[in-house]
C-alpha cells in the first residue's frame, strides 16, 4: 500500500519537472528502509498470496531475485513488478507463462544464466517492458515475438550467429541495441535487419566475426560500434545516410582502405575510432570535415602524412576544434611531418604523434 | 538490479503526455542546437578563424567512448575495459560497469563523483581496491561488487551504503570495522564466499540495522550469534551448519524468514525458536533432522515450514499446531514433508488442523 501510494506521489514530482529529478532518488531511498520493516500492528493474515519469491528481496515493486542459483523462473512474482532481476542464476529456459500478469514489468535482467530456449510466447504478457537484457547466455538467437515497448536491447556474450530483420520488425521504439561478443558473421546479418527500428541511436557489434559495416542501417544511428571485428574496409555506402552519426568506432580491425566519400557521408560525425588497423594513409576527407574532434589513428601503418590530411585548404572551415588526434605507433617519423599540418588544431597536446613503443 | 528503478522512474516520468528528455531526443536536442548555428554561419568564411570553437568539446564527448550516458546514468557495461575510464561526467548518479575486466579500484577513479548513488562492479577481476577509492562517493548507497576477487569487504567503504552485494568473491574474512558507520546499511549479501566462522570478527556488524542478510554457500557450521539484531531475513542456505542452539537466535527477536535449507542440522533444541515468535517461514529442507523442530505450535504467524528431504520418520500430533484454547494468527500454508521416512498413511488428520487449505501441504514422495 505504501508503496503503490509513494509510486503515485512520485509521478507527479518528477512530471513537474522533466530535468531536475534533483532529490528523487533519496526520496526513494528514503523508504527503501520502511519497505521491509514488518507491520507495527499484529495482523491476521488470512491468506499467503504471492508477497515475495523466499530468497528474493521485493521492495517497491522491484523484485530482486539474482545470485541465487535458481533453475528457474519464480512462480507467484508480485504482479505489480515493474523491475525484475534473476541476473547470476542457473535459468536455462524461459517458458510461456514464467511472466504472465507481468503487464507492468518495465526491466527484465536475465544476464548470466544459461538460457538457451525462450519460448515465443514468454513475452507476450510484457506490454510495457523497456528494457530486456539477455547478456551472458546461450541463445542461437534472439527471440521473436519481443515487446514492441522495447527501448534498450542487451544479448552480449551468447551464440548468436544470425540476426532476422523478423525479429526487429515493429520493435520502433528501440534506442539500444548491444549485440557484441557473439559468433555472427556478416553473411549471418539479414539485409536491412536493423533497418526497421526508426529510433535506434546506438547500436554494438564488437568482438565478432563480421567482415563489413552492416549495410542499411537506419538514419537516426548517433554511434555505432564495431571494434573488435574482421573489418578490412569502409566503403563509402555502408554510411550513407547516416546523418546523425556522432560516433564511429572501428578499432581492432583490419581495415586497410577507406572509401573516398566515405567521411562525406557523416557530417556530423564527432569522434571516429580506427586505430589498430591497417590503414597506410589518413582516411580522405577530414580536411574538409567540420565537426570531428577526436580522430584515433594509432597502430597502422601510416607511412607518411599530408599537409591537407587534416585541415581546410585555405580558410578554416571547420566548426569544431579538433581535441584529440592520435598517430602514435605508425611507421611515419615525427619529423617528417611538416607543422603546418596541424595547422588548424590550436591545442598542442591535441595531437599524439610520439611513437611510444 | 535495483539501481534500474531510477531508469523506469526515469523512463516513467518521460512518458507522454510530457516528453522528457529521452535518451534519443536529448541527443537530438543538441545536434539540433548545432545544426542552427551551422546555418547562420554556412557562408560566413571569415578571415580569421573564431578564437573559441563554437562547440566546446567537453559539450559531446564528456561520455566515455562506447558508454551510454544519459540522464545522469552512465552505461559501460560488456565493453571489455580493464580499468574505470576516465570522463565519467561528474553529476553522475549510477555507473554501470558490469562485465568487464577490471581488476582494480585505483584511488582517483571515482574522484570527483560526489553525487554518485549507485555503482555496479560486478562480474569483474577486481581483486584490490584502494582505501581512499570511496572517499567522494559520499552519497553511494548501492554497490554492486560481486563475482569479482576479493578477499575481505574493502575497508573504508561510504557510509552512506544501503546496500551491499559482494557474492562469489574469495572473501575470508570481516573485520571489525568492515561495516563501521554504516547505520543505514539494509541488504547485505555475501554467498559463496570461503567464510567460516572464526571469519567474522566480534563486534564486526555492532550498529548496523541490516534487515536481510544472505551468507549461503560458504563454510559456516553454526549460525553466527552477532548478526545486527534488526535482522527481518536471514539466509544461510548450502552451508554446513550442524545444529539450531538455544541461544543462537536471541538477537534477532524480528526475524520474519529463516532460510537453513541444505545443510548438515540433526537437532534443533528446545525452545530455540521461541526467540523469534514473529517468524513467518522457516526453511529447513534438506538436512538430517530425524523430527520436527520442536517450538512450531507457538509460533503465531509462521505460515511456511519447509521440512522435506530429511529423516524424520514420524509426526506427532501436536507438532505444528497449538493445543487448548490457544489460537494461531495465521494459518498455514505450505508445509512440505516429502521425501521423508515417515508414511503418510501413518500421519493422524488432525495433525494439520490448523492449515489455510488441503493442499497447504505436501506429504506424499513424489519422487524426481
Amino acid at each position: 500500500m505504501k508503496l503503490a501510494l509513494l509510486f503515485v506521489l512520485l509521478l507527479p514530482v518528477c512530471l513537474a519537472k522533466p530535468f531536475h529529478q534533483k532529490g528523487l532518488f533519496d526520496f526513494m531511498l528514503e523508504d527503501e528502509g520502511s519497505a521491509d520493516l514488518p507491520p507495527t500492528e499484529d495482523p491476521v493474515i488470512s491468506g499467503y498470496g504471492p508477497i515475495c519469491p523466499f530468497r528474493c528481496q521485493c521492495h517497491l515493486r522491484v523484485v530482486q531475485c539474482s545470485d541465487l542459483g535458481l533453475d528457474k523462473v519464480p512462480k507467484d512474482l508480485p504482479p505489480d513488478t515493474t523491475l525484475l532481476d534473476l541476473q547470476n542464476n542457473k535459468i536455462t529456459e524461459i517458458k510461456e507463462g514464467d511472466f504472465k500478469n507481468l503487464k507492468n514489468l518495465h526491466a527484465l535482467i536475465l544476464v548470466n544464466n544459461k538460457i538457451s530456449k525462450i519460448s515465443p510466447a514468454a513475452f507476450a504478457p510484457l506490454k510495457k517492458l523497456e528494457r530486456l537484457y539477455l547478456s551472458k547466455n546461450n541463445l542461437k538467437e534472439l527471440p521473436e515475438n519481443m515487446p514492441k515497448s522495447l527501448q534498450e536491447i542487451r544479448a552480449h556474450e551468447n551464440e548468436i550467429s544470425k540476426l532476422r530483420k523478423a525479429v526487429f520488425n515493429g520493435l520502433n521504439q528501440v534506442i539500444v541495441l548491444e549485440l557484441g561478443t557473439n559468433p555472427l558473421k556478416s553473411s549471418g546479418i539479414e539485409n536491412g535487419a536493423f533497418q526497421g527500428m526508426k529510433k535506434l541511436s546506438y547500436i554494438r557489434i564488437a568482438d565478432t566475426n563480421i567482415t563489413s559495416i552492416p549495410k542499411g542501417l537506419p538514419p537516426s544511428l548517433t554511434e555505432l560500434h564495431l571494434d573488435g571485428n574482421k573489418i578490412s574496409k569502409i566503403d563509402a555506402d555502408s554510411l550513407s545516410g547516416l546523418t546523425n552519426l556522432a560516433k564511429l568506432g572501428l578499432s581492432f580491425n583490419s581495415i586497410s582502405s577507406v572509401e573516398n566519400g566515405s567521411l562525406n557521408n557523416v557530417p556530423h560525425l564527432r569522434e571516429l575510432h580506427l586505430n589498430n588497423n591497417e590503414l597506410p594513409r589518413v582516411p580522405g576527407g577530414l580536411g574538409d570535415h567540420k565537426y570531428i574532434q577526436v580522430v584515433y589513428l594509432h597502430n597502422n601503418k601510416i607511412a607518411s602524412i599530408g599537409i591537407n590530411d587534416f585541415c581546410p585548404l585555405g580558410y578554416n572551415t571547420k566548426k569544431a576544434t579538433y581535441s584529440g588526434v592520435s598517430l602514435f605507433s605508425n611507421p611515419v617519423q615525427y619529423w617528417e611531418i611538416q607543422p603546418s599540418a596541424f595547422r588548424c588544431i590550436h591545442e598542442r597536446s591535441a595531437v599524439q604523434i610520439g611513437n611510444y613503443k | 538490479m535495483k539501481e534500474y528503478v531510477l531508469l523506469l522512474f526515469l523512463a516513467l516520468c518521460s512518458a507522454k503526455p510530457l516528453i522528457g528528455p529521452s535518451y534519443f531526443t536529448l541527443k537530438n536536442v543538441m545536434l539540433q542546437d548545432m545544426e542552427d548555428e551551422d546555418e547562420e554561419d554556412e557562408d560566413d568564411n571569415s578571415l580569421f578563424p573564431t578564437t573559441e570553437p563554437l562547440i566546446p568539446f567537453d559539450f559531446f564527448s564528456i561520455c566515455p567512448f562506447g558508454c551510454q550516458c544519459y540522464l545522469r546514468v552512465v552505461h559501460c557495461s560488456d565493453l571489455g575495459l580493464t580499468s574505470i575510464p576516465r570522463n565519467i561526467p561528474p553529476d553522475t548518479r549510477m555507473i554501470d560497469l558490469q562485465n568487464n575486466k577490471i581488476r582494480e579500484v585505483k584511488e582517483n577513479d571515482l574522484q570527483g563523483l560526489t553525487s554518485l548513488y549507485a555503482l555496479a562492479l560486478n562480474n569483474n577481476k577486481i581483486s584490490k581496491i584502494h582505501p581512499k577509492a570511496f572517499l567522494p562517493t559520499k552519497k553511494l548507497r548501492r554497490l554492486y561488487l560481486s563475482h569479482n576477487q576479493l578477499t575481505e569487504i574493502p575497508t573504508n567503504l561510504p557510509t552512506s551504503l544501503a546496500e551491499l552485494r559482494i557474492h562469489a568473491n574469495k572473501v575470508k574474512k570481516i573485520h571489525k570495522e568492515a561495516f563501521k558507520g554504516m547505520k543505514s546499511l539494509h541488504v547485505l549479501e555475501m554467498s559463496a564466499n570461503p567464510l567460516n566462522n572464526d571469519g567474522i570478527e566480534p563486534g564486526a556488524f555492532e550498529g548496523v540495522n541490516i534487515y536481510h542478510i544472505r551468507i549461503a554457500e560458504a563454510k559456516l557450521t553454526s549460525i553466527p550469534k552477532e548478526l545486527p539484531s534488526s535482522l527481518l531475513e536471514l539466509h544461510l542456505d548450502d552451508n554446513k551448519i550442524t545444529t539450531i542452539e538455544l541461544e543462537d537466535f536471541n538477537r534477532y527477536k524480528d526475524l520474519q524468514r529463516l532460510g537453513l535449507g541444505n545443510n548438515k542440522i540433526k537437532d534443533v533444541e528446545n525452545g530455540s525458536f521461541a526467540n523469534i515468535p514473529r517468524v513467518r517461514e522457516i526453511h529447513l529442507e534438506k538436512n538430517k533432522l530425524k523430527k520436527v523442530p520442536p517450538g512450531l505450535p507457538n509460533l503465531k504467524y509462521l505460515q511456511v515450514v519447509f521440512l522435506h528431504s530429511n529423516h524424520i520418520a514420524k509426526l506427532g500430533v501436536n507438532d505444528f499446531c497449538p493445543t487448548g484454547g490457544r489460537k494461531k494468527k495465521a494459518l498455514y500454508s505450505g508445509i512440505s514433508l516429502f521425501n521423508n521416512p515417515v508414511k503418510y498413511w501413518e500421519v493422524q488428520p488432525s495433525t494439520f488442523r490448523c492449515i489455510l487449505a488441503r493442499n497447504s501441504v505436501q506429504l506424499t514422495n513424489f519422487l524426481k
